[in-house]
């Protein structure tokens, strides 16, 4: 394969790049250091002409390893695009000249930086393969949909519509989930106005009646295995027929369970009939049928009813739900609603502490639900007691500031949703080779104990890392991504509905759409042998050296997505549809046989060894900087472009995540020299914001341990210094390299220079 | 000329902000052709302006940088910017599009070097900062601008800093003759993410906005707790630069009200929530924080956030509308009147600053759409099938916070991808 | 305590909403209110009253009935309009108010010696006589309202600017005997009548 490189240097002169530096020493660096074939200078390289004249290398001249020395790798992006070309850039606009005071006495550190970052550009461009497309995969376009509630089935209609089949599993009799013993839903076209058909008969209908469309009831997922692109899943029927099915990618629409309203003894449910849930409410509503509703205890007409908001939610009494629903606000309007159509003078009292209705058709509902004379009080219930065939519901009322009370026939407790999801793979220490505290700060991290959460799987996932979706908080599988709301830690997997987030039936169908469009793209994605987001179109995936494995399984524990599984023989099966080459498994190595065609061991370490380390005598340190190219280069990028000074002793080099970072580069740049290491990564903890979730808390695990290496090596712990690092830091980023310029210039260079 | 290649397979997205990036982003990621019109001169719409999210407090700006580095690397989307659409006739499948360019007066083959900037001299209101700061009449929108290129103020040509800004462009990149362009463009499906915009504070009479200099919008607040904006992270009051520390925040300044907007913004109540952290950030214990609210919207797992800023800010959470703004002459202080509804307190509360939670209203007024929708009473978009394939996506569609945009985008994406696979005859 | 009021309790019961929806001019409004109290912080006369009108929705709404009627705070609007114009959800409440006042005194609840609900009656009365308002009478019995005494010393202070009305013509004292009258003052009358039959049937109907 080396034998085959041919590596081509442009050097551009653009951007002041050819006033601040001697561009000729760069380019006699590039061929004499950096072994290019041939190295060219332009006064414009981005321009047509610049970008022509490297394409007529690739054409003319066998060129396929381009080193392009110029702006930031961030910049100009669409200009340098060679495909099948494997490309390093190096920059000498952000990271030199614009990060550098344009002064005589600057000059000498200001050219050495940019000879070292054409030497590193040429290291990384020499040790870079070109990312081939494994082949092994072809579209599948099959997506599994587990659940047949309002969520399943519109997921289902969505793939069919989009030419893509769609299998429904459902562990119930029939289709329709809970939304099928609504009786009228909240309106979702204007004019906000009237409850509406709920449309569950017409989906059900249209999704039995889809060619594409296959449908298995009281069926489950025994067992799936496999990746996108070629998930293997195991349907048991209660029949005890199993049926086996390969997809694409998997929807996860298991919807919730309702709140448990026994928890609730305080608004007297269960002491009488007459005190009911929100969804109980449904079911008298379709008793009645347009006709008066009754209470059930005695088949009253119901002339006076009381919908208790946030019944068991918003609360951190145990036993209660911490969150807000979200639906209950709309659902309880749209059952007042019920009474006061069939019966204009029956009381309907909401008592609620915020009522949340937003948007345009929230708020148009709920002024249509005042003109029907709907009262809404604001007040907290502290009890509801039955006696003399009434209720008295006890309340504070807000607004008088008095605690009062009102009979009614009928108490209605707007209750919560549960997620209807797996056992989290994180709530419990992984396993027993897993060392303590990493089980220990996932379970602190994730662990909400008051909710109950069913702990039966719902897709048992041969996986490595656990059966099931790992969980965000309070048991729901939602993404902690606001800008990337379907991205879960299983790839190919897409959750939607309430068992992601509380939600109505209006935004789950919604949801279903957006969950349907990532199972789509996932399918493509591993039809190309293409990494899905935030990698999308990287079609470098992990390989391992065997002979040098030592089975020591840090890999398959640290990869955040859990695309690691073991095969028979103990060795990592890397699943390269289930891998988001965020390259934690490669840090992870102790051994380091994990590499990515352009992106390993080897092409940052030959960049660290590329750099002239001047000896001890220079008075020019030497610091590393390991920046994640997510946050932290970009925070650096924005920092040159506002003139913020860089210590010019400092060479930073791009990560694709901190959790990439071998601890060896760090042993072998201290070795050879360095006299400082900065390590910026994204913010680990609850909010992180780490792209591929764990890898910068793996990478601060790891790192945790430096200083013991530093001690054996006899050097000052105060040599490597590891950060997290927002991409609007462009003040401080600066100023923690600069800071480690300061902390070498006290403690003095490193004695390992040669 | 612009030459664009789009066919009955391509889809249109109308809106280049975070629901038009995603839903363009996503169509194109699954190998759709695309074409993404934009407004303003680069990407990321409103969010570009937001210093942090809620309820994460994370920087929109990473994930504006992932989303323009998705854009960067995918063939399969092309960005126009300064781009309007005129028209829209034709049917699901086959609609053409008569799109607008308006003049950049600066090449693609632009570096961002600065040069042009430094050249001139004339200055205007910048607009990303809402006025607060003032910009050149060269400029580069911000510093993640995708893309990464200069524009001239259209207010500038013809004059002798044009002629400045053209000579000191090394690269030959400055176009004084650039009268923009029209182009119709045939496409299968359109996604429609044209957003919102701050309701005009003016109009809120009683709050003073036009008249007492402490009395700022959200959208303002915005920029001013961002450190790269125009006070550099400093929250200062604008009539004199005194620290900010006891700051009220005035909800449904515009929402909810049948004199401005009708519908909820759904968003402001979560973005006074996350504001309320910045004053407490800057000034712990001496913050002193004041949010005058009628119902606090933080809804279903936004609670918890809503939990945590009551237990870390501190903030005093008043349920009254306040009734008007005065301002008191001597220490430039507004004063909110008003009655706390909660037991009858009348009140006359001084601050030092106050937030107005502006309402966002639809970026296109009803009357003025190229094409005829379904729009609601409020001017958004609804999920009519007599709409065809034109779909809204985001803001358009409701007033939305990031994430459910988001959301909302993903599945207009894949509306469209649906039209256009039936064009291509994938469904075979 | 009327008749009438007892009627409508017996009626309504506690369905006071329905009661002043049904009887109170723009009651119907009441269900409206989101209780944001923008009414009451933009109210001039604001401190002065025991309820807002916010705080009063509410009561009405909590089925505070007694306590509403007879409160003297809707008797404290002076039609400045300004909760009006704020008011979010569009509710007419100067007139919610007036009409609210008007209501309870129909009903007999309104409090004894309110000194607006004494001009209201003045100017009523003053009104219906001729069918327009006798500015000079009603400015005197504006002054004698509280008693002879305070009558004279009101009407000392106000010695100053009467005499300039005059002298400009603005008031014409002999006004004082009789005064005139609109045209076809029977006309009016009839119609006042008419007015007042229509209003009391609807009362009545409301009653049961």
């Amino acid at each position: 394969m080396a034998d085959d490189k041919k590596f081509g240097g442009y050097i551009c002169t653009g951007c002041g790049i050819g006033e601040r530096l001697d561009t000729d020493q760069l380019e006699q660096i590039a061929l004499r250091e950096g072994k290019m074939n041939l190295c060219r200078q332009h006064p414009m390289l981005c321009s047509a002409e610049g970008v022509q004249m490297i394409q007529d290398d690739i054409d003319n001249e066998g060129v396929n390893h381009v080193m392009i020395a110029a702006c930031s790798r961030r910049a100009k992006v669409e200009a340098f695009n060679f495909p099948r070309v494997a490309l390093s850039r190096a920059n000498l606009r952000e990271g030199v000249i614009w990060s550098r005071p344009d002064t005589e006495e600057n000059r000498e550190t200001t050219q050495e930086k940019a000879d070292d970052y054409v030497r590193m550009g040429c290291a990384e461009v020499r040790f870079m393969e070109i990312p081939e497309p494994s082949g092994e995969q072809e579209l599948n376009k099959h997506i599994l949909v587990v659940g047949g509630g309002v969520t399943g089935m519109q997921a289902a209609l969505e793939v069919a519509e989009a030419g893509y089949n769609a299998t429904i599993v459902e562990k119930a009799a029939q289709l329709g989930g809970h939304m099928a013993q609504v009786y009228r839903r909240v309106p979702t076209r204007s004019p906000y106005v009237d409850p509406q058909d709920t449309q569950v008969a017409d989906l059900v209908s249209r999704v039995m009646s889809n060619e594409r469309i296959t449908v298995y009831t009281n069926a489950r997922v025994a067992q799936s295995s496999g990746a996108p692109g070629r998930f293997s899943v195991e349907i048991a029927r209660e029949s005890g027929e199993t049926l086996n099915g390969s997809f694409g990618a998997i929807i996860q629409a298991s919807g919730f369970k309702p709140y448990d309203a026994n928890n609730l003894p305080e608004f007297a449910y269960g002491k009488t009939p007459d005190v009911v849930t929100n969804l109980e409410l449904e079911r008298l509503a379709r008793e009645a049928d347009g006709g008066p509703i009754k209470r059930p205890s005695d088949g009253k007409e119901v002339q006076a009813v009381a919908f208790v908001q946030c019944a068991g939610q918003r609360s951190d009494k145990e036993g209660h739900l911490p969150y807000c629903s979200g639906f209950c606000c709309t659902t309880s309007i749209k059952q007042a609603m019920y009474f006061k159509q069939q019966n204009p003078g029956c009381d309907t009292t909401v008592l609620f502490t915020d009522l949340r209705t937003p948007g345009a058709p929230g708020e148009d509902f709920y002024r249509a639900a005042q003109r029907k004379e709907v009262t809404f009080s604001k007040g907290e219930v502290s009890e509801v007691v039955s006696a003399d065939g009434e209720l008295r519901v006890k309340f504070k009322d807000l607004i008088l500031n008095e605690d009062t009370e009102m009979t009614c026939d009928l108490v209605v407790l707007a209750t919560g949703q549960v997620p209807n999801t797996g056992p989290d793979p994180y709530a419990a220490p992984l396993e027993a080779e897993d060392e303590e505290e990493e089980g220990g700060e996932t379970a602190g991290e994730e662990a909400t104990p008051q909710v109950s959460v069913s702990v039966e799987s719902i897709l048992n996932l041969d996986y490595r890392q656990g059966t099931d979706l790992p969980h965000l908080r309070h048991g729901f599988v939602d993404s902690h991504f606001i800008c990337f709301p379907y991205e879960t830690r299983r790839t190919g997997i897409y959750a939607a509905g309430p068992c992601r987030r509380p939600m109505d039936s209006a935004q789950a169908r919604d949801d279903a759409a957006g969950a349907a469009m990532k199972a789509i793209q996932a399918t493509v994605h591993a039809a190309w042998g293409q990494a899905v987001h935030p990698r999308a179109g990287d079609l470098s995936f992990p390989r391992f050296r065997k002979e040098g494995c030592t089975q020591c399984k840090r890999c398959t524990v640290e990869c955040p997505f859990g695309a690691i599984n073991e095969d028979e023989e103990r060795y990592p099966q890397f699943n390269e549809a289930r891998c988001r080459r965020c390259g934690t498994c490669m840090g992870a190595c102790p051994v380091r046989v994990i590499s990515f065609a352009n992106y390993s061991i080897d092409t940052v370490g030959q960049q660290i060894k590329a750099v002239d380390v001047p000896d001890e005598y220079s008075e020019k340190p030497r610091i590393l900087v390991l920046a994640c190219e997510n946050d932290a280069y970009p925070a650096l990028d924005m920092a040159a472009m506002a003139g913020e000074e860089i210590s010019p002793w400092s060479r930073v080099v791009p990560v694709r995540c901190l959790g990439s970072v071998s601890l060896s580069w760090i042993t072998d740049s201290l070795n050879s020299g360095y006299d400082g290491v900065v390590l910026m990564g994204c913010r680990k903890d609850d909010d992180y914001q780490c792209h591929f979730v764990r890898g910068s808390a793996m990478a601060h695990e790891r790192l945790s341990k430096v200083g013991d290496t530093l001690q054996q090596l006899n050097l000052e712990t105060e040599r490597v210094a590891v950060y997290e690092v927002a991409i609007t830091d462009t003040k401080r980023a600066p100023q923690l390299i600069n800071d480690m310029a300061k902390t070498v210039d006290e403690i003095g260079m490193s004695p390992f220079k040669f | 000329m612009t030459e664009v290649i789009a066919t009955n397979e391509t889809i249109l997205v109308v809106g280049g902000g975070i629901s038009g990036m995603t839903a363009a982003l996503e169509a194109a990621e699954t190998g759709k052709q695309v074409v993404l019109l934009e407004k303003r001169p680069y990407l990321g719409g409103r969010v570009s302006q937001l210093y942090k999210y809620f309820p994460k407090l994370c920087f929109p700006t990473c994930g504006l940088e992932i989303n323009q580095r998705r854009a960067k690397m995918n063939p399969a989307l092309r960005i126009l910017t300064l781009a309007e659409v005129t028209s829209v006739e034709g049917e699901p499948g086959n609609y053409r599009v008569g799109v607008h360019i308006s003049p950049r007066y600066v090449k693609e083959n632009c570096t961002a070097c600065g040069d042009c900037e430094r050249a001139v001299s004339s200055e205007f209101d910048d607009e990303f900062n809402y006025g607060l700061s003032k910009r050149k009449g060269a400029y580069l929108p911000h510093r993640m601008a995708h893309p990464l290129r200069y524009v001239l103020d259209p207010r500038i040509i013809g004059s002798e800093d044009a002629e400045k800004a053209k000579a000191a462009c090394k690269y030959d990149a400055i176009d004084l003759d650039d009268s923009g362009e029209d182009l119709t463009l045939n496409v299968g499906a359109v996604i429609w993410a044209t957003g919102w915009q701050p309701y005009d504070a003016n109009r809120i009479q009683p709050y003073g906005y036009d008249r007492i200099a402490n009395v700022i919008t959200s959208v303002e607040f915005e920029r001013m707790a961002d450190p790269s904006g125009p006070t550099g992270g400093r929250l200062i009051r604008p009539s004199d630069g005194k620290e900010a520390r006891n700051v009220a925040f005035i909800q449904c300044a515009g929402s909810r009200d049948h004199n401005h907007l009708l519908h909820c913004s759904r968003i402001c109540c979560m973005a006074t929530l996350k504001q309320t952290t910045y004053v407490a950030d800057a000034w712990g214990d001496d913050a002193d924080i004041s949010v005058y609210y009628i119902d606090i919207r933080a809804i279903d797992r936004f609670e918890d956030f809503y939990a945590k800023v009551r237990e870390t800010t501190r903030a005093r959470f008043i349920k009254s509308k306040v009734a008007k703004i005065e301002e008191n002459k001597a220490n430039g202080n507004p004063v909110l009147h008003g009655v706390d509804t909660e037991g009858y307190h009348r009140y006359a509360n001084e601050h030092d600053l106050v937030v107005l939670a502006i309402g966002m209203q639809p970026s296109v007024p009803s009357d003025q759409f190229p094409v005829k929708l379904a729009l609601n009473e409020e001017g958004f978009i609804e999920p009519a099938p007599e709409n065809g394939a034109i779909f809204a996506a985001g803001v358009a569609s409701d007033a939305l916070d990031v994430n459910r945009a988001v959301q909302h985008a993903t599945g207009a994406a894949l509306k469209a991808v649906q039209v256009v696979n039936r064009v291509a005859g994938q469904e075979a | 305590m009327s008749e009438l009021n007892q009627q409508m309790i017996e009626q309504y019961r506690t369905r006071f909403l329905q009661e002043v929806e049904a009887n109170v001019e723009e009651g119907e409004w009441v269900k409206m209110c989101m209780q944001c109290g923008v009414c009451s912080g933009s109210c001039p006369l604001g401190k002065h009253w025991a309820h807002p009108p916010q705080e009063i929705f509410m009561m009405i709404r909590a089925g505070k009935r007694e306590e509403v009627l007879t409160s003297d705070s809707m008797w404290m609007c002076t039609s400045c309009y300004n909760c009006i114009v704020r008011c979010p959800r569009g509710l007419p409440i100067t007139h919610i108010m007036h009409g609210l006042a008007t209501y309870a005194k129909r009903l007999g609840l309104a409090p004894k010696n309110q000194p607006t609900a004494k001009f209201a009656q003045l100017f009523w009365d003053n009104l219906v006589k001729k069918g327009r308002v006798n500015e000079l009478k009603l400015g005197l019995s504006l002054y004698f309202m509280n008693g002879f005494g305070e009558g004279i010393k009101v009407a000392m202070k106000q010695q100053a600017i009467g005499l300039g009305m005059l002298r400009t013509k603005r008031m014409n004292p002999m006004e004082v005997v009789g005064g005139h009258a609109v045209k076809d003052l029977d006309g009016f009358h009839k119609m006042i009548r008419k007015a007042q039959e229509l209003e009391d049937a609807r009362i009545k109907q409301n009653a049961g």
